[in-house]
Formats: C-alpha cells, sequence, structure tokens
C-alpha cells in the first residue's frame, strides 16, 4: 500500500466521520434547524402576500427566495459553527494537529450543513405552497431540480470558505448575524440582482450563489429578466466562481495548518 | 464586654436599594448576560441591520409592482422593527446567557429585588433601540422617499420612547419564558420575526386572516408601529394618545407577567434545587 493510497483513505474516512459526527450531533438535538427557518418561512409569507396578484410565476419567486435564505442561513451559520465550536470545545489544535488534513474535516460538517438546509427548504416550501392553496407552476422541472442542486453545490462552497476565514476572526458571529440581510439582498435570493444599482452587481458577481440563481430563474420563470448574458453563461460563471472559492479554502485552510505547526496554538487570532 | 461583643457582631444583612440595583444591572449586563458592549455589535444593530432589511424589502415590494407609497410603508415599518433585534432577541437571551456562564444560581439567591434588577438590564437596551429606530426612519427619510415633517417630531419622540419601552418589556417576558426552556434562541428567533407578518410591518393588517390578526394585535410591536405610523401622518392628539396608552399598557403588562414567570420559576428552581432542570 503506497502512502498516497493510505492519505487517500484516510481523507474520505475522515470526511464521512465528521459527516456522521454532524449527523448525530443533530440528530441529538434537531431543534437548531429551527433558527435558521424560521426567518425564511415568515420572509416566503410576507413575500407571498407582497406578491400576491402580481402574476402567476411570482409564487416561485417567493418560494424559491425563502428556500435560498434557509439553505444560506444555514449554510452561513453551519459554516461558522464549523469551525467556532472546534475553538469552544477546544478541539481546533488537536484537530488540525491530527494527520488528516482539516479541510476534509470541515467539508464533512458542511456536507451536512447542505443536507440540513436541502430540508430546511424542503419545509419552507411546504409552508408557503399550504399559504399559497397549491404549488407553483414549473416549466421544466427536471432542469430545476439539476440546477437546484448545482445552487447547493456552489452555496457549500461560499461556507467553506467561510469556515476557513473564520478560523482567522474574531467577528464570525457579527458576519453571521450583521450580514444575513446583506447576502439575501447581495446575492438576489427574493429578487433579481438587476434590480439593483448597477454598481452593486460585480459585487454580487464575486459570490457564486448569485450566478446560479439567475440561471435557475431563467429556467423556471418564462419571462424572467436577469443578467443579460443569459442562463448558459451565467452556469459559466458559476462553475468558475465555484472553482475559484474551492481554490481559496484549499489555500487558507492549508496556511491555517502550517500557522498552527508553526506557532503551536490558534488562541492568537 | 457584652456591648463590645454586641457592636463587633457582623450587621445583618439588607438588601441593595433600589437604584443601587438598576445601576448596577444597567452598566453590568450589556457586559456580561447581554453581550452587547461589542461596539461592532451595536454599530451594526444601529447602521447596518436596518439599511439592508429596508432595501431588503423594498426591492420584494418593487419587484411585486408596488409603487413609492408601497415602499414607503414598508420602509417606516422596518425601520420599527429592528428594534426587535436589541430589545428582544437580545433582551431575551440574557437567561440564557446567565445559564451558559453559570451565574443564574448566583442570581436567584441574591436579595436583589428582581424588579429593579430587570427594569436595569433592560436600560442599554432601550436606548440602542431609540438608536435603531431614529437610524432607520432617517434611512426611510434620505433614501425611501418617506416624508416625516418637523412638526410631527414631539409625537413621533413620545410614540419610539414608548414602543422602545414596552418592546423591552416584551423581551424581558420571552426572557422568562425561556427560563422554563432549554434554550431561548427557538423562543428569540420566532419573536425577532414574526411582527414582520403579523404587526403590519409590511402590508396593512387586514390583509392578514382574522385569527392572525388577534395575533398581531398581542404583540407591542403592533401598537407602537401604529402610533409610529399615526404620529408620522400628523394624526390628531387624541386617537394618537390612544395609541400611546396601548403601547404602555402592551409594555406595562409585558414587565408584570415577566416579574410574575421568574417569580414562578424562581420558587419551583428553589424547591427543586436546581433552576437548570427543564
Amino acid at each position: 500500500m503506497t502512502m498516497a493510497t493510505v492519505v487517500g483513505v484516510r481523507r474520505t474516512r475522515v470526511t464521512a466521520a465528521s459527516l456522521r459526527l454532524a449527523f448525530l450531533q443533530f440528530i441529538a438535538d434537531p431543534q437548531w434547524l429551527v433558527p435558521s427557518m424560521i426567518a425564511p418561512v415568515i420572509f416566503g409569507l410576507v413575500s407571498y402576500e407582497l406578491f400576491r396578484g402580481a402574476g402567476p410565476y411570482f409564487l416561485t419567486y417567493a418560494i424559491l427566495g425563502a428556500g435560498m435564505m434557509s439553505m444560506w442561513g444555514q449554510t452561513l451559520y453551519g459554516s461558522g459553527w464549523a469551525t467556532g465550536q472546534d475553538r469552544e470545545f477546544g478541539t481546533l489544535e488537536p484537530t488540525i494537529q491530527a494527520p488528516a488534513p482539516y479541510l476534509y474535516v470541515v467539508l464533512g460538517r458542511i456536507v451536512w450543513n447542505v443536507v440540513a438546509g436541502l430540508f430546511g427548504g424542503l419545509i419552507v416550501y411546504v409552508v408557503v405552497v399550504v399559504a399559497a392553496g397549491g404549488p407553483p407552476a414549473l416549466p421544466n422541472p427536471l432542469a430545476f431540480v439539476l440546477l437546484f442542486l448545482f445552487v447547493m453545490v456552489t452555496l457549500a462552497c461560499v461556507g467553506i470558505v467561510f469556515a476557513a476565514a473564520y478560523v482567522y476572526t474574531r467577528f464570525a458571529g457579527f458576519i453571521q448575524n450583521i450580514g444575513e440581510f446583506a447576502f439575501y439582498v447581495g446575492t438576489g435570493c427574493m429578487f433579481p440582482v438587476v434590480l439593483l444599482p448597477f454598481w452593486t452587481n460585480p459585487i454580487a458577481l464575486l459570490f457564486p450563489p448569485t450566478w446560479a440563481l439567475d440561471a435557475l430563474r431563467y429556467v423556471s420563470i418564462p419571462g424572467y429578466v436577469g443578467f443579460g448574458w443569459g442562463w448558459g453563461w451565467d452556469l459559466v460563471g458559476a462553475v468558475a466562481t465555484t472553482a475559484i472559492y474551492a481554490g481559496i479554502a484549499g489555500t487558507v485552510f492549508h496556511r491555517v495548518e502550517r500557522h498552527v505547526l508553526e506557532v503551536g496554538d490558534l488562541s492568537d487570532y | 464586654m457584652a456591648t463590645a461583643l454586641a457592636s463587633a457582631r457582623p450587621a445583618e444583612p439588607t438588601s441593595p436599594t433600589f437604584w443601587r440595583t438598576f445601576w448596577a444591572n444597567a452598566v453590568l449586563a450589556p457586559r456580561t448576560s447581554l453581550g452587547f458592549m461589542r461596539l461592532d455589535f451595536v454599530l451594526g444593530t444601529v447602521f447596518v441591520i436596518p439599511l439592508t432589511q429596508m432595501v431588503f424589502f423594498a426591492f420584494v415590494v418593487q419587484l411585486g409592482g408596488g409603487g413609492a407609497s408601497a415602499i414607503a410603508f414598508t420602509a417606516i415599518g422596518n425601520a420599527v422593527a429592528t428594534v426587535s433585534y436589541s430589545s428582544v432577541f437580545t433582551v431575551c437571551q440574557t437567561t440564557d446567557n446567565e445559564k451558559t456562564l453559570g451565574t443564574m444560581e448566583h442570581l436567584l439567591v441574591s436579595p436583589a429585588g428582581r424588579f429593579a434588577l430587570y427594569l436595569g438590564r433592560g436600560l442599554i437596551p432601550i436606548l440602542i433601540s431609540l438608536a435603531t429606530v431614529a437610524v432607520g426612519l432617517t434611512y426611510a427619510v434620505l433614501l425611501f422617499g418617506v416624508s416625516i415633517p418637523v412638526a410631527t417630531f414631539p409625537g413621533l419622540a413620545v410614540s419610539v420612547v414608548l414602543t422602545a419601552f414596552a418592546m423591552v418589556g416584551f423581551g424581558l417576558l420571552l426572557g422568562g419564558v425561556a427560563l422554563y426552556l432549554r434554550t431561548s434562541i427557538i423562543l428569540g428567533n420566532i419573536f425577532l420575526f414574526i411582527g414582520l407578518l403579523l404587526s403590519g410591518v409590511n402590508f396593512p393588517l387586514s390583509s392578514l386572516p382574522p385569527a392572525l390578526q388577534y395575533l398581531g394585535d398581542a404583540l407591542p410591536l403592533t401598537w407602537g408601529l401604529a402610533a409610529i405610523r399615526a404620529a408620522i401622518s400628523g394624526s390628531a392628539l387624541g386617537p394618537l394618545a390612544v395609541l400611546w396608552a396601548a403601547v404602555a399598557i402592551s409594555g406595562i403588562v409585558s414587565i408584570g407577567l415577566s416579574m410574575g414567570l421568574w417569580d414562578f420559576f424562581e420558587r419551583r428552581a428553589k424547591a427543586t434545587g436546581s433552576i437548570a432542570r427543564f
């Protein structure tokens, strides 16, 4: 057995073990899904009320937006907690000093956050559909499902970058709480980003979900007016920014591991 | 000799005065159980959250075909609704923080008067709530085309102060309920946002089914927002005074209920020997 194989197996096992632990922690205290769902459910209902009478496809806006907010919240909070819990429990340094790369530990947690976010999105969908009295019209359900899953992947990548950045900052809680609405606005969760002032668009395009969500709306809302380049280039942009985020996350985690080995702890940050 | 011994005996323990308890809690709670004294949180709560929340709902209204008046309605509503962060969510969390920090038991056996204690804790959140609404209404005027005539300022000021007081009272009430709960974060999250739906923040209450309207009437935010909207629209003193009375009553009832809950759970804690049992 070569060293590479050992490392490869270890990484898979690490991610699987981390995912399993995250799942067990969730089962032990599933109420933590609720805080990240309350706001999206309420925002979904408020938006449904505000969109009422605006047209048949506005229900899709409300559901898609609220579902995205649920998953976004789960990713944002979950990722912050992914490193925050290690710091709080005093397990950050031992985990990073372990032979397995820390990135794969966090990856397992992020994957679980994505699954929990999907579950939250489903609950949001059910609540808003019940309030509206029926499901929204979807012209292309298969493309919708595929793109929806892709949006989840882009969210997960953003989550990994946040998790990496949170290792170095005392302001993780601040970013989560204060930045929540800013992310909802900036990534166009509930409305197309093109409605925002033009100067904000380049900032919004730094986030992979902005691209992916625009593509998702193109295929699910007839007559949707998003970025002028259409859903094909949206997908290209989403893939490119997602790859960049994955690269940034890998680099930052590598730096974190070196920092621990050099300094001996992560208390100073 | 007997006299000397008597004079050497330690003085009988006395309860701290109302004002000492009030002031000590007003000064210390933001640094401890409220977790409020971080400048980034205060600035974010006062300046960032109102702006982003107002922008979010203004664009939702615009997408839904709402005109300038609908956007102005939403802007005022969200400018006021953001007080929930400092007055409800944070105050409600104090119970959790006391449990986490391990100070709840010490608090329960202290002789300090509970009314002064909790009123003191509410002082800084009331001030931050006032600042939040003031900044939110400034955004509403500068960015969302809301007109607030100078003549309405006195009525508006009374409405805002009463709303901040009532909302902090409501936060204390939720903190009392949270004594019995495993965590207050769910309660805090529910009441942080429920006003957006039930208090006439984004659309008139009359759009809701009657049952939900009754639920909305039970929230101080509903009355506070109605008073603030009435003040901005230049309502006469008579109708405005009725709304002020409603806001004040909702705040007083909330504080009264919170005192009752704390008393009940304190007795239960002393009977069972543990506040951590739930």
